[in-house]
């Protein structure tokens, strides 16, 4: 079995400060392996049988090296970073269509695709079904759990509706829960992940022209942008007595 | 024959909309679906489409499509489509909008609809606007504000080509009917796919619990809140007050409530009336959930938790009392 995970490095917004008009300071931020990526690099590593191979793949600046060695760390076999300054401000379809043009080149017999739910920075949850699209697969979001008896079955959280929907070959399994709490690596795993070389792909590896990748070859354009200012006034009340307090929120609510 | 090229001048006009159906016995919409519907109407002069998925059950459904601003209604009659299958509905929405050929395409950001619409946008080659809380018109152009960054910053996006594709947050914006006799036109689509998915089991949950992006009033709860007895009396006030609990991320981590109550950006977007967060530090994600508040009362014991950032008014006391003490008098 070949499983592909894609993952994205995130800035680690809970250690993100602000800074005196509250905006948030990126700069400098720790960046760390997107929550949810984790989640579905750990389900692959759980359903990984002898002789199955985990390749996980991410778009980025070389700096996304480290998000995936954290991934070899934790178990992956072989990793692809796809870097080039022309991917630099893609968008989810520009995004989409060069993991996409990258699987059908390099990795085109896979039998599951993996991605997480959404990136904790970007938050839209768009660049799973758009690459299911673009590689004609089928999708399955909010999965919960894969399981293997008499072919692959993945259970979906709807909220409303929980179902189990069979998988077929070369299908795509959005993963939205996981362990919280990180897997410490082990030594052995560390020395495994030096071990192994990091591919770097260009744009010209994939095979794909300057327009279809990057800020050229994205839908959407960010035309402007402006501090949230939300007209909440933060008063400030001592709620002192609870019986006090409690009397004033019924005030207010009621 | 001649081929037309396309020079940046679109004949595109009209406006799709995936009216999403949340029950189909009794029958009825997705209340953030009539919710598209009114803004609309309000921002575009066009013609609005509906599109519909299922068979004959979403009959009743038609007026009320027509009654918030939909002019036709496109009914894609299949059995098969009750449940949701993903890659048929977005193969339906495809041919119907090579059909019409609309400049613009919405649908909610509800669970399904953010599904759906990247799938669809992608096959279009359209470029689409995640969770949008703002829409408004210039000319031609919609104009997509979202908040990015952790909700530090509104962004407004357009789209690059035809059509315009964007998901709408639920209760971002209020539903108007225009009309309670408004009529139109419901054509009948066939789906002639067979994109379905071998759907082994279903179950239908919290059946009879609304969704917590519907209520009116929320007594969320977070990491202040120490006993997990805690949650009963905030069950009871909510039930006095005809609201909903909800919590932020560290109480779904720690067991006490599932995901589907979860506030903030790895949770739901709410939009309430009144949100009364209980212990409730307030994240930069959690923040992002409940921009679109109507009004944010926070009980904190901290004068400096950040939920006041975001918080018409933060009582400073301990949120366990002050909940008991509410729950006695209401």
């Amino acid at each position: 079995m070949r499983f592909v995970v894609f993952v994205k490095q995130v800035p680690d917004t809970s250690s993100v400060g602000t800074d005196e008009n509250g905006n948030l300071m990126r700069e400098g931020v720790p960046s760390i392996l997107n929550p949810y990526c984790e989640f579905a690099l750990d389900m692959a590593c759980r359903v990984k049988g002898e002789g199955d191979i985990i390749s996980v793949v991410t778009m980025g600046p070389p700096q996304a090296e480290s998000a995936l060695f954290r991934c070899l760390e934790l178990g992956a076999d072989e990793a692809f970073l796809l870097t080039d300054r022309a991917f630099a401000g893609a968008d989810v379809y520009a995004t989409a269509k060069t993991l996409s043009a990258f699987l059908k080149k390099f990795i085109p017999d896979h039998d599951l695709l993996f991605c997480g739910r959404q990136a904790m920075d970007g938050d839209t949850a768009q660049v799973p079904a758009e690459l299911a699209s673009m590689m004609g697969c089928g999708q399955f979001y909010y999965t919960e759990d894969l399981v293997f008896s008499d072919g692959w079955k993945a259970v979906q959280n709807y909220y409303d509706e929980e179902r189990e929907c069979a998988l077929k070959k070369g299908d795509l399994i959005s993963v939205s829960k996981g362990e919280t709490d990180p897997r410490l690596p082990s030594v052995a795993d560390y020395i495994r992940a030096s071990g192994t070389e990091i591919k770097k792909l260009d744009r010209v590896d994939i095979g794909l022209g300057t327009f279809s990748v990057g800020l050229k070859g994205s839908k959407t354009r960010i035309t402007s942008s402006r501090p949230v200012s939300i007209s909440r006034r933060g008063i400030l009340t001592d709620g002192g007595d609870p019986t006090e307090a409690a009397k004033h929120i019924k005030g207010m609510v009621r | 024959m001649l081929q037309q090229y396309d020079l940046g001048t679109s004949t595109a006009d009209g406006l799709m909309v995936w009216l999403e159906i949340s029950e189909r016995d009794p029958v009825s919409f997705e209340p953030s679906s009539m919710e598209i519907l009114s803004k609309a109407r309000e921002i575009y002069d066009g013609r609005i489409f509906g599109v519909v998925f299922g068979d004959t059950e979403l009959k009743p459904l038609y007026k009320e499509a027509f009654s918030y601003g939909a002019d036709t209604l496109y009914h894609v009659k299949d059995k098969r489509l009750i449940d949701f299958h993903p890659e048929a509905y977005c193969e339906s929405l495809r041919s119907i909008a090579e059909r019409i050929n609309p400049s613009i395409i919405l649908m909610s950001a509800t669970l399904r609809g953010r599904e759906v619409a990247p799938r669809l946008a992608a096959s279009l080659g359209a470029g689409l606007t995640a969770d949008c809380t703002e829409l408004s018109m210039d000319g031609s152009v919609l104009q997509m504000t979202r908040p990015a960054f952790g909700g530090d910053l509104m962004a407004t996006i357009t789209s690059e080509s035809m059509p315009q594709m964007a998901t709408v947050r639920p209760g971002t914006f209020p539903p108007n009917k225009i009309s309670d006799d408004a009529t139109g036109t419901v054509i009948y689509w066939q789906y002639k796919g067979d994109s379905f998915k071998t759907i082994i089991s279903s179950k239908r949950k919290y059946h009879d619990e609304k969704d917590i992006t519907e209520a009116d009033i929320l007594i969320s709860l977070g990491n202040g809140i120490k006993s997990k007895d805690t949650i009963r009396l905030a069950e009871s006030v909510a039930k006095k007050l005809g609201g909903m609990v909800s919590c932020s991320r560290a109480l779904v981590e720690k067991g006490w409530f599932p995901q589907s109550r979860q506030v903030g950006q790895s949770g739901r977007n709410v939009s309430p009336e009144i949100y009364l967060a209980f212990g409730i530090s307030g994240s930069v994600q959690h923040k992002a959930g409940i921009m679109t508040a109507r009004r944010v009362i926070a009980v904190n014991s901290d004068p400096d938790a950040p939920i006041r950032e975001i918080a018409d008014e933060l009582i400073v006391g301990d949120a366990e009392n002050i909940l008991r003490e509410l729950d006695k008098i209401l």
